[in-house]
């Protein structure tokens, strides 16, 4: 018999409810030998029993978190149920569970222990604000700079991670700015990790969490943290028993 | 016009000096947090009583400015302290209420399946 790979889909969720379920159905569509978890990160409105409803287990965080803190917990209980492979995927829709197989491919045929879904290889038809192209493609090159490796699209949300990176996310993740801040501990804890060119939907719900105005503000805080990640200790990873 | 200064600045040090003390003896404030404020109050009533001695003598000397804002500026330059203090403080909280909320996260979900279980089991069987 086959040995399976047990993956687990995490799904990060803030008041969601209008496109939570619809997030869960496609996964199990595309990808029926996953579970979905979706953590409820302090949702007031119905994220949690939506989701529950179309078969997802839910963790339901007491109070907000925010996107780190959440998607900790996601890993944390990956980690501790024993899943090899865990899959971020954004509870507002923009990530197409269709190109979840792509993610996979990648992350196992290559070997690594992160694959990230980038909007910027080849051309998928990914249309944004010019605005917020400028502000990834800073982040591009200073993160590329420090990790000595082309990283397209540091800020996608959208990434599949094997059970190494999965024990580091459980113990140590990044609060602030997850997604950029993640490929640089990544780095600096020398596992390998690779960009897959996926296409990403319109949002089907809710606002961006980054606003136009704010994207500046945010651009200064996020280069500010990953400055300072740069000089932080890396943790420490031993081998699992 | 001194001595109006400095009956004030002492009579503040000392108010200071007893309620940092009055709550510690309630224990509303732990001592480790308390210390710092303590410290303020002896040394801002030191120097507002007795300006013409040790450290003052000495803090005019190489900064130049005098009696009044040089109490000012060492009591700030406590509440700076504090302050710090109070960020490193909350940090640390931050991140043990984050741990905390993800642990009953997991225990909940994780008690909830046994619950479920359980039910079933006991429905299942005769």
């Amino acid at each position: 018999m086959e040995t399976e790979e047990k993956i687990l889909v995490i799904v990060p969720a803030y008041n969601e409810e209008g496109s939570v379920g619809k997030v869960v159905e496609e996964i199990y569509t595309y990808l029926p030998q996953a579970e979905v978890l979706v953590v409820n990160d302090g949702s007031t409105d119905l994220t949690s029993e939506i989701a529950k409803s179309k078969g997802a287990i839910v963790l339901n965080l007491p109070f907000n978190l925010g996107i780190g803190g959440a998607m900790q917990a996601g890993y944390q209980y990956a980690y501790a149920k024993g899943y090899d492979i865990a899959i971020q995927v954004d509870g507002d829709g923009q990530h197409d569970p269709k190109e979840i197989g792509k993610l996979l491919k990648v992350l196992e045929e290559k070997k690594i222990d992160m694959a990230i879904g980038s909007r910027f290889i080849g051309d998928l038809g990914y249309k944004s604000s010019t605005m917020r192209r400028v502000g990834i493609s800073i982040f591009s090159q200073v993160i590329s700079m420090f990790v000595r490796q082309k990283i397209t699209d540091p800020t996608s949300g959208f990434r599949a991670s094997n059970r190494k990176a999965i024990r580091l996310f459980a113990s140590d993740y990044p609060q602030d700015y997850p997604e950029p801040e993640v490929v640089i501990l990544l780095h600096r804890c020398h596992l390998e990790m690779e960009e897959v060119p996926v296409g990403m939907s319109e949002r089907y719900s809710g606002e961006s969490s980054i606003t136009k105005i704010k994207s500046i503000y945010y651009m200064v805080k996020v280069l500010l943290a990953i400055f300072v990640d740069c000089f932080k200790k890396p943790p420490l990873l031993e081998q699992e028993r | 016009m001194l001595i109006k200064i400095k009956i004030i600045v002492g009579a503040l040090s000392i108010i200071l000096f007893l309620i940092t003390f009055e709550l510690i003896r309630k224990k509303r404030l732990r001592e480790e947090y308390a210390i710092l404020w303590l410290f303020t109050g002896v040394v801002v009533l030191v120097f507002s009583l007795w300006p013409e001695y040790l450290l003052s003598q000495f803090f005019v000397r190489i900064t130049g400015i005098f009696y009044l804002s040089a109490v000012v500026l060492i009591a700030f330059f406590f509440l700076l302290l504090i302050v710090f203090h109070f960020s490193v403080v909350i940090s640390k909280l931050t991140g043990q209420n984050k741990d905390l909320a993800q642990r009953y996260a997991l225990l909940e979900l994780e008690f909830e399946t046994l619950k479920k279980r359980y039910v079933s089991h006991e429905m299942g069987s005769p």
